[in-house]
């Protein structure tokens, strides 16, 4: 059997986080969405369907075929990029019918008479197609279709990776006058990773995994449920509430709170984030801060698609692209999106949509030192950390930078008008 | 437009961006070194010129730029293309 695994139309609504990403290659709890599905589709032949301008990029991160259409010649397990499978273990179907949750495709075994009657060459055709025309169950699971859902579900992915992993103890070094409050079962210290005095793990809420090579620097406070990913730093007196999941080599500081990191991003110094999803090479200057929750207590909405749309959670706070930076004390309005490498600086009360690449410079938005520039600083920060700048991820960049050129020329235009 | 009335404008631009007596403006003046233009002013200053003169500039190619005199020919030929 070949198993597909799929990026829908999905990923628009997921921006500023996919553009030059898959949806299946959003964090949430210890890993990837990727290595989530992964982990419970059977075995078979894997292969990924993506948009067109990523393919190249996919082609080079992953081993595997990309938008292959001899998959469409056999049967298939075709299974949903933006699933976040819990713990309910390994998919086990033999006949032929669709799981959905709400309405949407979650994996589905087609045999291959059903599959080239409806495989024309449009994904999202044959995708429709088998689902009006295989027998569907509905299933109560997690589908990632807003920035804000990976918030909402990374407390209860953190618990159900714990025990995916399946490991606990201290394998590291733990200091002796550091602390552990509540269950020392629900405490997991991999190998290398450096625990110095002072610091306290408190897992009463959750558990904690901190992983190779990730150093915690005295003082720091440490709630579960949390993932520290390899090689990241957690800097003198943090304070990480619970909720958090951090990627590999990130250097975490001041007080973050239920929120994602991309590996790679960097916040270093003292300020708050909240309910926020902050993308790989992310950097925030020191005291940067969001807020999660309004004055008036009522939900918060976010800017998707061009248009505000209700959030229905009353604790939101920013989903900002990968390779964006903010200035020193900049200070993030509740639901703010912050696009694709963006530079923003701070100043009064800041808009709640960066289109990516914008500069923002004293309270205006403003062409930047162009795209070229950007690019080569993102090859510095990259090098700085030893990850190879790819050809792929260029193209894919550049791309990005087209299809965001119209919003970014209407907010400078907007901005002008608005500071005569 | 001819090259003086293009001087001229480059010269108040500059001067209400930079903070700048115009009478210390030459052709010859250095955004950065000789009038003290911080990165983020540069980018201001090619903000305010577009909107003086109603035209679009290539980020990169602006920024390239480093004199007023070079800045009066760099808009004129915007001007003249237009």
């Amino acid at each position: 059997m070949k198993i597909l695994i799929y990026e829908d139309t999905g990923w628009r609504d997921l921006l500023p986080l996919t553009f030059i990403k898959c949806v299946f290659e959003i964090r949430c709890g210890y890993d990837s969405v990727l290595d989530k599905i992964r982990a419970v589709i059977p075995d078979g032949e894997i292969g990924l369907w993506v948009r067109d301008y990523i393919k190249p990029l996919m082609a080079k991160r992953y081993n595997l075929p990309v938008n292959d259409t001899s998959f469409f010649g056999d049967d298939l397990l075709v299974v949903n990029g933006r699933w976040l499978p819990s713990s309910e273990g390994r998919i086990v179907i033999s006949e032929e019918k669709i799981v959905s949750y709400k309405g949407e495709i979650i994996y589905g075994l087609v045999r291959k008479e059903t599959v080239q009657k409806f495989w024309n060459g449009d994904i999202d055709k044959f995708l429709s197609g088998i689902k009006e025309n295989v027998r569907t169950e509905e299933k109560e699971t997690r589908c990632i279709r807003y920035p804000w859902d990976l918030i909402v579900y990374n407390p209860s992915v953190l618990k159900d990776d714990f025990i995916r992993y399946g490991r606990k103890g201290i394998k590291g070094e733990f200091h002796s006058i550091a602390a552990i409050v509540g269950d020392s079962e629900k405490l997991y210290i991999e190998e290398g990773a450096k625990i110095h005095p002072f610091v306290v793990i408190d897992t009463t809420h959750g558990p904690v995994y901190i992983d190779r090579g990730a150093e915690i620097f005295p003082s720091a406070r440490i709630e579960g449920p949390c993932y520290i990913g390899k090689d990241t730093q957690i800097m003198p007196g943090a304070n990480i509430r619970e909720g958090n999941s951090f990627g590999d080599v990130c250097r975490i500081g001041g007080e973050v709170e239920e929120s994602i990191f991309y590996s790679y991003a960097n916040k270093y110094h003292d300020g708050f984030i909240g309910h926020s999803y902050i993308g790989e090479f992310v950097n925030l200057g020191a005291l940067t801060t969001n807020s999660d929750l309004k004055n008036d207590y009522s939900n918060v909405s976010v800017y998707l698609n061009g248009k505000p749309q209700d959030t229905g959670s009353l604790k939101v706070g920013s989903f900002i692209g990968d390779h964006t930076k903010t200035s020193i004390g900049t200070l993030f309005n509740t639901g703010t999106i912050a696009g694709l490498m963006c530079n923003i600086t701070a100043g009064g009360i800041l808009p709640k949509y960066f289109p990516s690449f914008a500069w923002y410079v004293n309270n205006k938005f403003m062409k930047g030192y162009g795209l070229d520039m950007m690019i080569n600083t993102a090859k510095t920060v990259m090098g700085r950390r030893k990850r190879q700048w790819l050809d792929e991820e260029e193209y894919a960049i550049r791309v990005a930078y087209e299809m965001t050129e119209e919003e970014r020329k209407e907010a400078i235009k907007k901005s002008r008008k608005t500071s005569k | 437009m001819d090259y003086k009335e293009i001087e001229k404008r480059v010269k108040k631009v500059t001067s209400e961006v930079l903070g700048i007596d115009d009478e210390k403006i030459t052709p010859e003046s250095r955004f950065v070194e000789d009038l003290g233009a911080e990165s983020v002013q540069s980018l201001e200053l090619v903000a305010a010129f577009e909107d003086e003169f109603d035209i679009e500039m290539e980020e990169d190619a602006a920024l390239q730029v480093k004199t007023v005199g070079k800045a009066v020919e760099f808009i004129q030929r915007h001007l003249e293309g237009k």
